[in-house]
């Protein structure tokens, strides 16, 4: 992969910012913290929107904006950022997705106390959110990615609703144990490029030289798989997830969802299928199973849930799967959907949660029977869920669609059944999605209680519209977004056909 | 032969010792004035101390680099000896700020406490230096006395008698065995002298194993591998707090010293066994370390118990007989000692609020009433669990790093069992602490002192983790350094 020297330090701003607006906070009064927070996220994602000018579109296989400092030398661990297409969508998520969450948490109900501790925690996910897409040496990247845990663990323990303690505390057991294995992963083949080239590397790039037999390879992808399969999540290890998101508050959840979620699929992608493509490509019929596994299992468990936060939870464990599958069918419509859907669902997950949000603080009740008919008196929000809604089941012109259409072209370049399958697992995405929004429109309720709803305004408007209207772009103009990640595709690809010498679908 | 040359003559090369030499006339000066003085002042104790270790250490600072043999090749200092030295150094000044409000809090008339500890710093700083069994035998005395005696300085409290009498005779055991370790290295090589001994090529290699386990073994119930950690967790409980913390880490680096010294000389001939050996007891170690730890009720026990576990990391790193081994290890025993101190140090502050028992009760909202002290030891919680970028991941990431490169995946596979164990423990105190509602009120004033140490500390476990050549820069050549030996 080629480097390119960044112009201007984009990204390392982008991590250093949110940590001085930390210091501004805890220096200063507690009424201050709120819009301390506010500038800063805002300043760092109209960063991420200027560096779109410099980002060269035309060589998106490259990584841009790259900068590098030595920590040690013989052990060649250094801090290096920089991105290529994929890490910059990603960046550009975070930093969209974290400003939402600050803009949501400013006039929260449940945000009453703590604030300093709160706010600091948002923009210290941001910073190290930002560092888990853009970082290219591998122990850097697994430290950011260990560090998002901190302070989602605080968020979800002090500021969440009743189960909070228990649910931080599954969550942080869940993914820091199983992160370990990842943490051993890296090492190893840090150690394995020594015994290859006589020097240790945790630099992505060096690493990707290495070879390995298939055995040794296989130890090693489970070694990454097991960490990102819990973090993704795939079922059987996705039992944390409704547990934080449903007790988080809405600002965590959509943190979470958005954004952490990715971590998973965009570390299944660059490194299990960028380091071991020979393993990707013996182990792929099972992994797509796996994957469609996961849809149809996840839509089940969606719509047997009573809590409307624990449903948009396993929703998004269903959307994964689609992530997943749509992955590991390693051909270029797979990878496409995948990527798609990461950045759809990162958007429509998070009006989800807004949306549950929103609900929650004029009903106080996450119970789906409470929600009958809810969104009556309030037109402005009642466009948006539908927009929303209907982006996620995967109507045309949705966000999700391009993520749940290509998967199944992916499918059928392999077999009519697989094709089938995929669209069985779409069917029980848009069955659950509909009785969301059955619930929420048609159902009729008492009015009397529904007259004094206000509509949504303000800062929660604008942080609506911010995930609304990219939805809408994702939707109606997918190449704009393809512009970002075909080119790294093709790296994949080349790679995986590379390693392509006796696979099993061809 | 004639008689001179079976005795030669050397000069002490003196200027290689003082370090030493000035911990010496310390604790003897600090033992006069407790002498003189019925009642030992503690402020004059310990600036005495104070000024004692500062000259110490500015003379290992500035005379970092001097390397050499004394006493007929029974001393040596080179870079190993000065980093571990100044660690000790450095770790009993700090502990030196928390003293004086523990001991008048616990209304404590000893002045032993103070030369005490200048003796088993000397004896750990000793201990970092010598090839020598002889010598290594006498410096673990004076360090296991004086901690028998340290732990016992509660004659009130039951508790530190019981932690003392177990610390004593398993300590006894320990000498005991390590001295016929010692005999059966000499009936093998005809040497005291590590180098010479396992450099030595017999046939019949029947006594060196022998001595080599005997002596392993009496060093492993002072460093508290299980099986031999049983008065461990009650020596540390029952010792006053602030001795706990230096055993955890003064007393760690000291004990674990000549493991670590020795670890390079063993490669070739019963590589295997040694792997094999160590890796074992380190894989039970933290095991059971951990798993213990995670039904305490009592949370100084409970760092105990973590301190057990700690040592079963290191010792997973000592199995791999390597270079990048060594590294790790040493980065881990030095990570170690400061988050360990800290963690008991906290403790010790805390101790002074009127009805504080160390429970796990005790904990609740922690952050409502003590603040600061809550987040330094939150700091000191995440790192002992390896969360980045505190210094105790990059510690993990390292011996993990070592085990892949000794092969040894399922002693990494059994580690991250141990640590996932141990995310139970650490995680509770501080969920405790943070997100319990706050219940009662604790008063426990830090003086500035306290808090300007507590301060470095924790900011030295966060530095440390993000800025690891600071000490990597010492720490790789001087593990190549011992390899070439």
């Amino acid at each position: 992969m080629e480097l390119v020297p960044a112009v201007f330090p984009f990204i390392p701003l982008s991590i250093v910012l949110p940590l001085l607006g930390i210091v501004l906070i805890v220096l200063l009064e507690e009424k201050f913290a709120k819009w301390i927070a506010l500038v800063f996220s805002g300043a760092v994602f109209v960063l991420s929107l200027v560096s779109l000018l410099y980002f060269d579109f035309s060589q998106a296989q490259k990584v841009q904006f790259y900068q590098s400092i030595t920590l040690i030398e013989e052990l060649k661990l250094s801090l290096s950022f920089g991105a290529d297409g994929l890490s910059y969508l990603m960046y550009i998520l975070t930093t969209l997705v974290s400003f939402v969450a600050i803009c949501w948490s400013i006039r929260d109900h449940q945000i009453n106390h703590r604030l300093k501790e709160y706010y600091t925690w948002f923009l210290l996910s941001e910073s190290s959110l930002v560092g888990v897409f853009t970082s290219w040496d591998l122990l850097v990247f697994y430290v950011f990615y260990e560090l998002t845990l901190v302070p989602m663990f605080f968020v979800i323990g002090i500021w969440g609703y009743k189960l909070r303690l228990y649910s931080a505390y599954k969550f942080f057991v869940y993914i820091f144990v199983s992160s370990l294995f990842f943490l051993l992963g890296i090492v190893s083949i840090a150690v394995e490029h020594y015994r290859q080239f006589g020097k240790f590397s945790f630099s992505y790039f060096d690493l990707l030289q290495n070879q390995y037999s298939l055995a040794f390879g296989l130890f090693l992808f489970l070694l990454f798989f097991i960490a990102f399969a819990v973090k993704t999540p795939i079922v059987p290890f996705h039992t944390w997830l409704p547990d934080a998101h449903g007790e988080a508050p809405t600002a965590g959840s959509v943190v979470l969802a958005a954004i952490l979620l990715k971590m998973g699929t965009y570390a299944l992608l660059r490194f299990n299928i960028g380091l071991f493509p020979e393993v990707a490509v013996f182990l792929m019929p099972v992994l797509v199973l796996w994957g469609i596994a996961t849809i149809i299992f996840a839509s089940w468990f969606t719509i047997s849930q009573s809590n409307v936060k624990r449903f948009v939870a396993y929703s998004s464990v269903s959307h994964m799967g689609f992530v997943v599958a749509g992955m590991f069918l390693l051909n270029k419509e797979g990878l496409r959907a995948s990527i798609m859907e990461m950045f759809a669902h990162g958007l429509t997950s998070a009006s989800l949660f807004m949306m549950a949000g929103f609900i929650y603080n004029r009903l106080h009740s996450f119970n789906m029977q409470a929600l009958r008919g809810s969104i009556r008196f309030m037109p402005v929000f009642a466009v948006l869920t539908a927009i929303t809604g209907f982006s996620s089941m995967g109507l045309p012109g949705g966000s999700s669609f391009w993520g749940k259409f290509l998967t199944i072209m992916g499918a059928r370049e392999y077999t009519l059944q697989l094709a089938l399958l995929v669209l069985a697992g779409a069917f029980f995405s848009v069955l659950y999605m509909l009785y969301l929004l059955k619930t929420l429109y048609l159902d009729v309720k008492e009015e009397g209680r529904l007259v004094h709803f206000t509509d949504v305004r303000g800062f929660k408007l604008v942080a609506f519209l911010l995930v609304v209207v990219p939805m809408l772009m994702v939707g109606l103009l997918p190449f704009l977004f393809f512009a970002f990640f075909d080119a790294h595709i093709d790296l994949l690809l080349r790679m995986v056909l590379k390693s392509l010498g006796g696979g099993l679908w061809n | 032969m004639e008689l001179k040359d079976l005795i030669q003559i050397e000069i002490p090369k003196l200027a290689l010792f003082v370090p030493e030499l000035i911990v010496l006339i310390t604790g003897f000066l600090l033992f006069s004035l407790d002498l003189i003085y019925k009642r030992l002042s503690h402020t004059l104790a310990i600036s005495v101390s104070v000024i004692g270790y500062t000259l110490a250490l500015l003379y290992l600072v500035f005379n970092f680099d001097l390397t050499g043999e004394t006493f007929y090749g029974l001393y040596i200092r080179d870079s190993f000896s000065s980093l571990l030295q100044f660690f000790m150094i450095l770790l009993t000044i700090i502990l030196l700020a928390f003293t004086l409000q523990y001991q008048r809090f616990k209304r404590s008339l000893y002045g032993e406490f103070y030369y005490l500890l200048a003796f088993s710093l000397f004896g750990g700083m000793v201990l970092a230096s010598s090839y020598n069994l002889l010598l290594i035998y006498i410096a673990l005395e004076a360090v296991s006395v004086s901690f028998y005696i340290l732990t016992a300085l509660q004659r009130r409290d039951f508790t530190s008698k019981e932690g003392a009498f177990k610390y004593l005779i398993l300590g006894g055991l320990a000498i005991a065995l390590a001295s016929y370790g010692a005999v059966f290295l000499y009936i093998y090589a005809g040497s005291f002298d590590l180098r010479h001994v396992l450099h030595f090529n017999a046939p019949d290699k029947g006594f060196l194993i022998l001595g080599l386990v005997f002596f392993l073994f009496g060093l492993a119930i002072k460093i508290g591998v299980v099986p031999f950690h049983f008065w461990l967790p009650d020596a540390y409980q029952g010792a006053p707090t602030p001795i706990t913390a230096y055993m955890s880490s003064v007393g760690k680096i000291a004990f674990f010293a000549p493991v670590i010294r020795v670890m390079p000389l063993v490669q070739e001939g019963f590589h295997n066994t040694w792997v094999l050996v160590v890796g074992t007891l380190a894989v039970i170690t933290f095991l059971y370390g951990n798993f213990v730890a995670l039904v305490q009720k009592d949370v100084k026990r409970m760092l105990a118990y973590s301190s057990i576990a700690h040592s079963g990391y290191i010792l997973a790193g000592v199995s791999v007989a390597s270079a990048i081994g060594l590294k790790a290890v040493i980065y881990f025993l030095l990570a170690y000692s400061i988050m360990g101190m800290l963690g008991f140090l906290v403790l010790a502050v805390l101790e002074r609020s009127g009805s504080w028992e160390n429970k796990l009760e005790d904990f609740d909202g922690l952050k409502y009433s003590q603040n600061f002290m809550a987040w330094v030891f939150a700091i000191a919680l995440l790192s002992l669990l390896g969360v980045p970028p505190t210094v105790g991941f990059l510690a993990k990431a390292l011996v993990f790093m070592s085990l892949a490169y000794g092969k040894l995946w399922w002693i990494g596979i059994l580690m991250i069992v141990g640590i996932g164990v141990s995310t139970g423990y650490y995680l509770r105190l501080i969920v405790l602490m943070f997100m319990k509602e706050r219940e009662r009120r604790v008063i426990a004033n830090p003086t500035g002192f306290e808090k300007a140490s507590m301060i470095l500390m924790a900011a030295s476990l966060l530095i440390l983790g993000i800025l690891p050549m600071l000490l990597w820069n010492y720490i790789s050549p001087t593990s190549e350094m011992l390899f070439r030996r």
